[in-house]
């Protein structure tokens, strides 16, 4: 049965990351190797991509680049947990805003925010958060919010009410029960919710294209740098190398804090 | 948990220490480039040479700037709408013009200007009368062949014989192989059948050419000089949309017949420009009509090195008004909203000035140049002769081309035409739709 | 009015999120709604003409919008069945694996760290007939390779493209909630001579029933509104049979210039998936009502 598993597993990881083998293998061949060999096989494997990405920063600053979606994205990540989870603990626990402000919140993530770009262009130029990453990272947790809210009201109300009666009674006030007891408990999510949201904001690319020019550029915007939809070509494993650099961050993100997911077991034995 | 609250705390320490970080104030010339190819080779050699110029001043010293590509435009369109002053500089094309000039001011660039890139040229620039910028490049489209194949399709009777008998089946028209250089558009077609798998098994390659039929606005481009040398235009002397003609329709039916007959590679209808790049350097393709910008990769040993050496590029087939090329130039041209004005100006008529040109096209630009000044710079870039040549002599643009609604008539046509070539709609249904859209579009 | 402690507490807690809201989305949301109203492009952005809702009309009488419509709810539908099932079925499948070795769910989850239009742009490689991978062993095996991208198989290459890349996040969400049931429940079971089927039937899925639903509603919203993966390897082709409701928006806001319309379209889009959510919600209380009768 569990060879059968490794098989499977296999077979589904493959699959899934099919495009990320291929982008990585494509980013160690040189520009005629891929004109020649579209095969997963590198005959004549280099680093010449790689250096030519980090190195010539003068055209593009790939460190500026991460940098700026590093900040960005962990204020659009963590700002949007700190909203949504006491938002999600009332919600549940009191009733309030179950009715309106969850649906309309929710709704959010399906409109195509493209047509809030102009507006807020504008109200960003007023207040002179254009092109800054503290903008960017207040756009993205806009972008966050109703993802983060969903999961922290699902996760709360599969919390059983005891666990908090039982603080209430102490005479606890809600936000030393969020703190003590239901951040805990219900720990998994948040580390999930996170992760969909830094890797969310990390990926964006509409807002970074609109409302940045030069100093909080994010690195899927300066990536698009290397490709073209006219009058130049592709440079396929320049873009490739930058593809699997700007994939880094969160991927090796994603690894720290797994454990914090396979861990849960612990979490879930507290729950029962 | 101690993992994730380090990261927490690392996190907060990156936000405070970065995020109010301020940016870097410049007191100098911004200007807002296309990126990524040639033309920013050539800015940045330009600019060097301005900024050490012993009268440029401190404070009219030009820095550059570069978007990504993909979403140029539109991020391009937002910013100048709002009233961004983050560029003072900044590029249009031929087909925008009409769209950004309510957000630019024109520029008198003098009078040595003409001189240097000839009246037509700088009118690729011009939009009401006015001109809004410095024609830097010029782009049009090459008919790439693969020499080898020809040839040898010249040399074999049998060959010739099979080529007639295909032109016969597909075409109706009995032809014989011919020079490249001398095609209409009956015999590159024939030829693309002839190298085509589908249609002739013995092809040494799979596809007799490739088209780029993706949903997008510059595939129009590529695809209008068929019609242009049918006798096409987007508009009458009175303003009336002339899409649904006869020479639209013979356009739109050969690149839906070369389609069906399986003469392009089978997803064609994603195909742009680096699609046709790929396809190219395969070696798997006779003919290809392309950008003259791909001629660098596509005729370089290292970026095609099964196909370089073979590679050879004419200008497109005749068709009954003779030979027809699209042009459009990008340019840079002053931003209205600019805090930077007499700086910038200064900067653009240094560009429009002849060693500003020379020094662009060393550089690898593309600047088209009058007769004289390219005999300056012939030894050095003996395409830049061709492409005059090609500009002079079958160069054009359709009637509303430079307007406001230029850009959205490419769009338009891009969605109505490709949804003919997929078969999502009829010819009479696609063409009746883009008369609409752009009788819209082009009646104010 | 009188509230209870309960309320105004609730209320203190909810404060801080309105508060962002109202501060970032009231004024984009008051342009927006006389943008949907004007007649306006980007020369008259600052100077609105109000025409009342003739863009509705024009949005609603444009086949095309329908076409987006039907396209995003199919794309979204399906695609949310196919991650949440495929999702479902690998976590449970996989767990004995995946919570041991924490490194498969690390291997699992990357492909959800590609950004979507990377993703759309790698696709134009892997599956090009002559640069690509996916073709050329195709071609190498079977002597021939499909048109992925033509009219009749651009859809559905987007939808493996998508439930490829999106499957993980499914599978993650299941995999917390299923690893977060009590191991006494299920030992419980096990005592009772529960057979493993018996178990995830009876047990183990009503227990991650919230999940599903939240998974599907996710995957269902994220699909309805795919944009940035269908643009960059399509671009609506072929021949707008990938045209996609936001990528209808996008394109007549910026290419188009059409402000009002798109804006229009939008609020259309937004008050559907209103009324699907607040659907979803009254028949949520009436079949808890009914259990609670029953």
């Amino acid at each position: 049965m569990n060879a059968l598993r490794w098989i499977v597993f296999a077979v589904a990881a493959f699959a899934m990351n099919f495009p990320v083998i291929v982008t990585l293998i494509t980013s160690f061949k040189s520009a005629k190797e891929i004109a020649m060999n579209p095969g997963l096989i590198i005959q004549a494997p280099t680093l010449a991509n790689y250096a030519r990405v980090l190195t010539d920063t003068s055209r593009f600053n790939i460190y500026a680049y991460l940098l700026n979606s590093t900040v960005a994205a962990l204020i659009g990540s963590l700002l949007a947990l700190l909203l949504t989870l006491p938002a999600a603990y009332a919600i549940v626990r009191t009733g309030t805003g179950r009715r309106h402000l969850l649906p309309l919140v929710a709704n959010l993530r399906a409109v195509p925010l493209v047509v809030f770009a102009i507006p807020l262009y504008m109200m960003f130029q007023f207040v002179g958060l254009l092109d800054t990453r503290l903008g960017l990272g207040l756009i993205l947790t806009i972008v966050n919010l109703p993802l983060s809210l969903m999961m922290m009201v699902n996760a709360i109300s599969d919390m059983p009410t005891e666990i908090d009666e039982a603080a209430r009674m102490d005479r606890a006030g809600a936000f030393v029960i969020l703190r003590r007891i239901v951040r805990p408990v219900i720990r998994p999510a948040v580390v999930t919710a996170f992760i969909f949201g830094f890797i969310t904001a990390w990926n964006e690319y509409l807002f970074g294209l609109m409302l940045t020019t030069r100093n909080a550029v994010p690195v899927t915007v300066g990536a698009s740098f290397f490709f073209s939809a006219s009058g130049g070509g592709v440079q396929w494993g320049v873009a490739s190398a930058v593809m699997i650099l700007g994939a880094l961050p969160p991927a090796v993100l994603g690894m720290l804090i797994y454990r914090q997911l396979t861990g849960s077991m612990t979490a879930g034995a507290v729950k029962g | 948990m101690t993992t994730f609250r380090s990261l927490m705390a690392a996190g907060v320490a990156a936000l405070l220490t970065t995020a109010a970080l301020p940016g870097l104030a410049s007191a100098e010339v911004t200007v807002l480039g296309w990126p990524g190819g040639s033309e920013e080779t050539a800015l940045r050699a330009a600019v060097e040479v301005y900024n050490a110029l012993p009268n440029t001043a401190d404070t009219d010293k030009v820095e550059l700037l570069f978007f990504n590509r993909d979403g140029f435009y539109d991020k391009l369109q937002a910013d100048l709408a709002a009233g961004s002053d983050a560029f003072d500089i900044n590029l249009i094309a031929t087909y925008s013009i009409g769209r950004y000039a309510p957000f630019m001011e024109p520029v008198d660039l003098g009078t040595d200007a003409e001189k240097v890139f000839g009246k037509p040229i700088l009118e690729t620039m011009q939009f009401e009368g006015k001109q809004y910028g410095v024609p830097t490049d010029l782009s049009l489209h090459f008919m790439y062949y693969r020499k080898d194949l020809i040839d040898a399709l010249m040399a074999d009777d049998a060959a010739k014989a099979r080529y007639a008998e295909i032109a016969k089946k597909y075409l109706g028209k009995e032809l014989a192989p011919k020079d490249p250089d001398q095609w209409n558009w009956d015999d590159w077609a024939a030829t693309a059948l002839y190298f085509t798998k589908a249609v002739n098994p013995d092809s040494p390659v799979r596809y007799g050419t490739v088209l780029q039929m993706k949903n997008l606005l510059f595939n129009m481009m590529v695809f209008q000089s068929l019609p242009r040398s049918y006798g096409a235009d987007w508009t009458d002397a009175s303003g009336k949309v002339t899409v649904d003609s006869k020479a639209y329709r013979t356009g739109l039916e050969l690149y839906k017949k070369l389609y069906d007959a399986g003469a392009t590679p089978k997803d064609s209808l994603s195909y742009e420009y680096p699609e046709t790049n790929a396809a190219w350097t395969s070696g798997q393709i006779a003919t290809a009509l392309q950008w003259n910008a791909a001629a660098g990769e596509l005729m370089n040993p290292d970026t095609a090195p099964a196909v370089a050496e073979d590679t050879a590029v004419v200008a497109p087939p005749s068709g009954p008004e003779g030979r027809k090329d699209h042009i459009h130039g990008l340019g840079l041209g002053l931003n209205k909203s600019s805090k930077h004005k007499e700086g910038a100006v200064r900067f653009l008529k240094w560009l429009a000035s002849e060693n500003a040109a020379l020094a662009y096209a060393k550089a690898g630009g593309s600047p088209a140049l009058a007769p004289d000044v390219v005999a300056k710079i012939a030894a050095d870039r003996p395409d830049l002769v061709k492409l005059g040549e090609f500009a002079g002599a079958y160069g054009y643009v359709m009637n509303g081309a430079t307007s406001a609604g230029a850009l959205s008539v490419y769009e338009a046509q891009a969605k109505e035409f490709t949804a003919y070539w997929a078969g999502q709609k009829s010819l009479d249904e696609a063409l009746a739709a883009a008369t609409r859209t752009m009788t819209d579009l082009l009646k104010k | 009015m009188h509230s209870t402690p309960q309320q105004r507490e609730g209320r203190l807690l909810l404060a801080p999120l309105v508060a962002f809201l109202i501060v970032f989305l009231s004024f984009p949301a008051l342009v927006d709604i006389v943008y949907a109203l004007s007649d306006v492009t980007f020369q008259t952005m600052r100077a609105p003409q109000i025409v009342g809702f003739r863009n509705f009309g024009v949005v609603l009488a444009d086949p095309e919008f329908w076409a987006a419509c039907w396209f995003s709810l199919r794309f979204g539908v399906l695609t949310a069945i196919i991650e949440c099932g495929l999702g479902l079925a690998l976590a449970i499948f996989l767990s004995p694996i995946v919570s041991r070795h924490g490194w498969t769910l690390a291997l699992i989850m990357l492909p959800m760290m590609v950004a979507p239009s990377m993703v759309g742009l790698m696709y134009r490689l892997v599956l090009h007939e002559f640069a690509g991978p996916l073709p050329h062993y195709l071609t190498l095996w079977f002597g021939t390779s499909p048109a992925f991208l033509d009219a009749n198989n651009a859809f559905w290459t987007l939808v493996v493209v998508e439930v490829l890349q999106w499957t993980p996040f499914a599978f993650l969400l299941f995999h917390v909630a299923y690893i977060s049931i009590p191991a006494e429940i299920r030992e419980a079971a096990a005592m009772d001579r529960a057979t493993a089927w018996k178990i995830l039937w009876r047990i183990e899925l009503p227990m991650m029933k919230a999940t599903i639903a939240i998974a599907l509603g996710i995957r269902f919203i994220d699909g309805f509104r795919v944009f940035d993966n269908v643009f960059g390897l399509t671009g609506a082709g072929a021949g707008g049979s990938t045209m996609s409701l936001s990528i209808y928006i996008y394109q007549s806001f910026f290419k188009g210039g059409q402000i009002g319309q798109a804006v229009a379209a939008s609020v259309l889009m937004f008050l559907a998936s209103l009324v699907v959510l607040y659907g979803a919600a009254v028949l949520k209380a009436q079949l808890d009502r009914r259990r609670m009768a029953a």
